[in-house]
């Protein structure tokens, strides 16, 4: 390979899959904090279900 | 099933992408003025492809939505919206490292490239606003109007780049009537694109299913709320 | 006169009235633009040849600022009282009430710009006598442009708590192509370059843009007012 401004298309490379990469880590937290709030809210659902008969 | 389709999609993904790498980086023969930089193409053409593949199938969800109303189509446009702006932002780096090195400046205002960060801004701003809007209904609503208007906007720009001939490289994939590039070197590009595709499937799937929890959550609240 | 047209010359003359009774927009509008100009002939020394090359920009610049701070009050001066809610109800069609506004916010920006321009050429020392006809083409086409969307979203973000934000995010990357062809053909008219071959694709765009956007603009407002 040419090795002529080999170093910028690494930097190339890594720019793309770095971006994929932090909006899959964002994903990836959203996801928990989505969760982490599904779980408390059906906690929130069950305790008033059983507050109420 | 959905887990099964994920691990299949980013199989698929993952022996595209590493045939292709070892392709790009190892067997082609050079490109003979750009050096190694000419590579990025590699990745830069197939996000663009990618991103606005998903803009533009934004577009059909957004209409959808409004013809029918159905809010999975509202989860569907923003999902797609969301991860092709992701997509767009690798179009705009690698372009702009590529353009460092070839032009000697990170930016200029060519047809090309001010469209595309057009595009990124428009969408920047749907997922702004969608977040700026709690209710529901009206939040697919107005986004879905966005969504046209910044398709409609998008294909005018793009339009003008057939127009304006300017700095950056004009069509040379084969498709568009370009002609410049070796048939062996050209394919990895379309590969690439399958793969970038794969990846975007299996990201707006993940996406969707958070947006099907934000309304599981939404209405659990209201459930909550009511006792 | 058709019923729409009547409407909408109706809704236009009201809002006209209304804004000429306090010229509020119109004072916020002129001061701004007059400073902004006044700055700018600090930062640049108003007889150098770079002045020229920019006259387009500046002037575009400044125009859709000045446009931004009336476009916004727009839908928004209906909130009080329920007027909004009024107007859409009315036997009316929503079309009329988004042309009726467009026209009379039209008219004010036109005011509004031509005002600007004097003091840009009285400030600038830029003479166009020469190519005044088309410099008012190119003025009057870009003005709807930046109307139509201005009118357009500010319908469409007029409930949200942070319209003032958003209506800038949305509307600003929407119109620039408008811009951008305006700001090419006004910078070349000013220069003294008549409308040629080189510029009349830009030209071209801009007509297009105006009317793909008044079209969708009148299909969609009905969704964005109504539901």
């Amino acid at each position: 390979m040419d090795p002529r401004n080999f170093l910028y298309m690494f930097y190339g490379f890594a720019a793309a899959w770095l971006i994929l990469v932090v909006y899959v880590v964002f994903l990836a937290l959203r996801d928990r904090k989505l969760r982490a709030e599904l779980d408390r809210v059906r906690r929130m659902v069950e305790d008033s279900e059983k507050r109420v008969p | 099933m959905r887990e099964k389709i994920i691990f299949v999609l980013a199989g698929i993904c993952a022996v595209i992408l590493s045939l292709d790498l070892y392709k790009i980086l190892l067997v082609l023969p050079n490109e003979k003025d750009q050096g190694a930089i000419y590579r990025i193409i590699y990745f830069h053409v197939p996000s663009i492809i990618t991103g606005f593949t998903g803009f533009f199938v934004a577009l059909v969800a957004s209409g959808m939505y409004l013809a029918t109303r159905n809010l999975k189509y509202d989860a569907f446009a923003a999902a797609v919206t969301e991860v092709s702006l992701a997509f767009a932002t690798v179009v705009l780096a690698t372009g702009m490292i590529w353009g460092r090195i070839i032009w000697g400046i990170w930016w200029t205002w060519d047809a090309r490239l001010t469209s595309m960060l057009v595009c990124w801004l428009i969408y920047a701003g749907y997922m702004m606003l969608r977040r700026a809007i709690e209710e529901p209904t009206e939040r697919a609503r107005l986004s879905a109007i966005v969504s046209i208007f910044g398709c409609v906007d998008i294909f005018i720009v793009w339009k003008s780049i057939e127009w304006f001939r300017t700095q950056h490289p004009g069509p040379v994939l084969s498709v568009r009537e370009g002609g410049g590039m070796a048939p062996g070197m050209e394919a990895p590009i379309y590969w690439n694109w399958v793969a970038l595709m794969c990846l975007a499937a299996i990201l707006v799937m993940v996406r969707m299913r958070q947006e099907d929890m934000s309304r599981q959550i939404d209405s659990l609240r209201r459930m909550a709320h009511t006792y | 006169m058709p019923s729409f047209l009547r409407a909408s010359l109706t809704i236009a003359a009201k809002d006209l009235r209304s804004e000429f009774r306090t010229k509020e927009a119109f004072n916020a509008s002129f001061a701004f633009s007059v400073v902004i100009l006044l700055l700018f002939s600090f930062a640049f020394d108003p007889s150098s040849e770079q002045l020229h090359d920019i006259s387009g920009g500046l002037l575009w610049l400044v125009f859709s600022f000045a446009g931004a701070l009336s476009l916004n009050r727009s839908f928004a001066r209906e909130l009080q009282n329920d007027c909004l809610d009024a107007l859409v109800s009315s036997p009316a069609p929503t079309g009329a009430l988004f042309l009726g506004k467009a026209l009379a916010n039209y008219a004010l920006l036109l005011i509004v710009e031509l005002a600007s321009l004097l003091v840009f050429a009285l400030f600038y020392d830029v003479r166009f006598a020469k190519q005044l006809g088309p410099l008012l083409l190119v003025i009057l086409l870009g003005t709807w442009g930046m109307t139509v969307i201005g009118t357009m979203f500010s319908a469409l973000t007029v409930n949200l708590r942070m319209r003032e934000l958003m209506l800038p995010t949305l509307v600003y990357p929407l119109m620039i192509p408008a811009l951008m062809a305006a700001m090419t053909l006004t910078t070349d008219l000013i220069a003294g370059t008549p409308l040629g071959p080189e510029n009349l694709i830009w030209l071209r765009l801009l007509v297009g843009f105006d009317i793909i956007y008044t079209a969708l603009a009148v299909v969609f407002i009905d969704i964005v007012l109504v539901g």
